[in-house]
């Protein structure tokens, strides 16, 4: 029990920290707009574990209209340590992105989660939880 | 070939009376309260405001600039250093190597260094003439405490992501101090009587952080900097009203 109570714990800090990662070098509201949520499901195009934070780039399909969205999440080696690697996310990969709007209108959004098609989580609260 | 065994030998026994030595002498180094070497994970803080309980105690200058900040402008959005009291607020750990002579602070957000001369030099005379993003520090010991003074530290900084700002005449104070083998506190002086109306402080925990399964990592911030382009003006404080009587 005590150790279910340690894996929960240890759990619910990694979330929180992982939470606070966020857009350290600069404040999320003057890029995404906290009022415009968004969910977009669609194949990983390209990956890039690059600093200051991670992008990922996916082609969403709306009706016979394919748009390649960018979605950018934490910094690498907040997400490294919080056990994600590289390749926790494959080019040809479906995953569906919850997230925020870009505040310029441009398809970018900032990943919340990202879930795939099994339904395990990846990236997990990278990013948006910024408090401005 | 006997003396080759014997020599095996001697040097085995010499290697194991040597790592319990080692590893007491690692101890007690964790011990000395002066002894604030090793890797340390930050408290982040985007706000400093979160960590006062309110907002500093502005002039009516500081408070208009507050009042008016756009957060698109932030420095470090364009990859500008953090200035070396935002680097230890900052989601990313850092290594403090420590000589009598100099104390070395190795940060991984931006890859970014700090040296405190505790050679019991002065500020050299022309340095307020050549601001440095992360200022100019010297630092002496008072008891077990460690205090590192700095000045000249480029107006171009922000003291967090927040916004709150700062001019060239900021003098920055830092406390650190072992509060266990694992925990340093650190607490921060900011004294600028162009942004602030008195000094003000905050303190922060540095807990201590396993280079052994862990790592300094690289963030070099101009690898992949796309969110420039995608910055928009944002003045998120234009309803602050001053109250000088009440801060």
């Amino acid at each position: 029990m005590m150790n279910k109570m340690k894996c929960v714990l240890a759990l619910l800090c990694c979330f929180a920290f992982s939470s606070l990662s966020a857009l350290a070098h600069h404040s999320f509201a003057a890029q995404y707009d906290r009022s415009k949520p968004v969910t977009l499901k669609g194949t990983v195009t390209k990956m890039e574990w690059m600093n200051p934070h991670i992008y990922f780039h996916i082609d969403v399909k709306d009706a016979d209209v394919v748009v390649n969205w960018a979605i950018e999440g934490g910094a690498p080696s907040m997400l490294y340590r919080n056990g994600w690697r590289i390749d926790s996310l494959k080019v040809g990969d479906e995953v569906t992105v919850d997230g925020w709007l870009a505040k310029d209108g441009t398809n970018l959004a900032n990943m919340r989660t990202a879930t795939l098609a099994n339904g395990k989580t990846v990236f997990g609260a990278s990013s948006g939880g910024d408090t401005r | 070939m006997k003396r080759g065994v014997g020599i095996c030998a001697i040097y085995a026994v010499f290697l194991f009376m040597m790592l319990p030595v080692n590893a007491a002498s690692q101890t007690s180094m964790r011990k000395d309260p002066r002894d604030l070497s090793g890797t340390w994970r930050n408290q982040y803080t985007p706000n400093l405001a979160d960590a006062l309980g309110k907002q500093p105690p502005f002039t009516a200058y500081g408070a208009e600039r507050w009042r008016t900040v756009d957060t698109s402008k932030d420095p470090t959005g364009i990859c500008l250093p953090p200035g070396p009291s935002r680097v230890f607020t900052s989601p990313f750990p850092f290594m403090l190597v420590q000589q009598d002579n100099v104390i070395g602070l190795l940060f991984e957000y931006q890859t970014l260094w700090r040296a405190v001369y505790m050679d019991g030099r002065a500020h050299p005379p022309d340095i307020l003439d050549y601001p440095e993003f992360m200022g100019h520090s010297v630092g002496r010991w008072e008891g077990n405490t460690l205090v590192i003074d700095t000045v000249a530290i480029n107006e171009r900084t922000w003291l967090d992501t927040a916004g709150h700002e700062h001019s060239p005449k900021l003098h920055l104070i830092e406390r650190i101090r072992k509060v266990s083998d694992d925990k340093l506190e650190w607490t921060a002086t900011f004294d600028d009587p162009v942004f602030f109306a008195r000094p003000w402080s905050i303190t922060r925990t540095f807990t201590r952080f396993d280079d052994k399964t862990d790592r300094i990592m690289p963030y070099t911030c101009n690898e992949n900097n796309r969110d420039v382009e995608h910055l928009k003006p944002n003045q998120p404080n234009l309803d602050f009203k001053y109250e000088p009587d009440k801060q």
